[in-house]
């Protein structure tokens, strides 16, 4: 599954799901789509999902909510981990992706 | 008269690079997509004109989202009219103010908001948001803009509404401060 537009990149492979370019969508609405790429995931049931953010340049806080909203469907799931990925040279990530784990003290947060 | 919350006076002073444009409401056709491409530019800008000591990447960024947030914020909320953005930095010190028209209700929603935001810690507000956002199926907004400047960025703000600025509605200034590194 894959969305593509000139902004950004979300597909995935397996469970892992990757996402590139900026997203900046201008709410719940607009993310739907996106939102629905990941429950797809989710709903196979993986073992351990993958959120790969290193080519995220950029995510407004909509898009930080759609991050959030998603993990907290997976803690409802206790048999399936999540890990997400993300880049040291992309600040937004350091910034706000602790707030994830914040949220599910178990999901594994690398940042590299 | 003048309502004001939060941090509202100037931080930068007069040493201070300046940067400051309107968007035009009417032959732009003012949009969602414009707050990115101007933040981006702001952004741009700004983190060329810092001084040594202050990492570009990071600054550029700060920068650009936190123009980007409040810009989404400014043009979801206007009540027609412009919107001028004014951008200065001194030293590590970065400030922007903007001025957008609101109608009387979303100031009257966005006051009562302001009150909770400004007494309790952004951090706490910013999970408590979230939690309620998932459990919410029905919110088109995240609301999460201004907790996430506040929690994540450490930026300082401020809000000031005027009604008599205006013939119609509320004139509404958004100031925002970071310190950059």
């Amino acid at each position: 599954m894959e969305i593509s537009t000139n902004d950004y990149r979300v597909w995935t492979e397996g469970s892992t799901i990757h996402y590139e370019g900026t997203m900046r969508l201008s709410g719940t609405d607009a993310y739907a789509p996106v939102l629905e790429i990941m429950n797809s995931v989710l709903e196979s049931k993986p073992e351990v999902i993958t959120l790969d953010l290193t080519s995220l340049e950029f995510l407004n806080s909509s898009g930080i909510n759609l991050l959030a909203k998603f993990t907290i469907e997976i803690r409802k799931q206790p048999d399936v981990g999540v890990r997400v990925l993300g880049s040291k040279s992309i600040p937004w990530q350091s910034k706000s992706l602790r707030n994830l784990q914040r949220l599910h003290p178990a999901l594994e947060l690398t940042i590299s | 008269m003048v309502e004001e919350f939060g941090n509202t006076g100037q931080v930068t002073g007069s040493e201070a690079t300046r940067f400051c444009l309107t968007l035009m409401a009417e032959p732009l056709e003012l949009s969602w997509h414009h707050s990115g491409v101007t933040s981006d530019f702001m952004g741009e800008y700004f983190s060329r004109a810092c001084t040594k000591g202050i990492d570009p990447l990071d600054a550029r960024h700060s920068i650009s989202y936190m123009i980007n947030e409040i810009l989404e914020n400014a043009i979801k909320f206007r009540h027609g009219g412009d919107v001028e953005i004014s951008g200065s930095l001194e030293a590590e010190t970065f400030e922007v103010r903007v001025v957008n028209v609101i109608d009387e209700e979303t100031a009257r929603t966005f006051r009562g908001h302001l009150n909770d935001l400004l007494e309790r810690d952004p951090g706490e507000l910013l999970l408590e948001r979230i939690e309620a956002n998932a459990l919410d199926p029905d919110s088109s907004g995240s609301g999460l803009g201004l907790l996430t400047l506040m929690s994540d960025y450490g930026a300082k703000m401020g809000w000031s509404f005027a009604p008599g600025r205006v013939t119609e509605g509320v004139e509404l200034t958004t100031i925002a401060s970071l310190r950059l590194s």
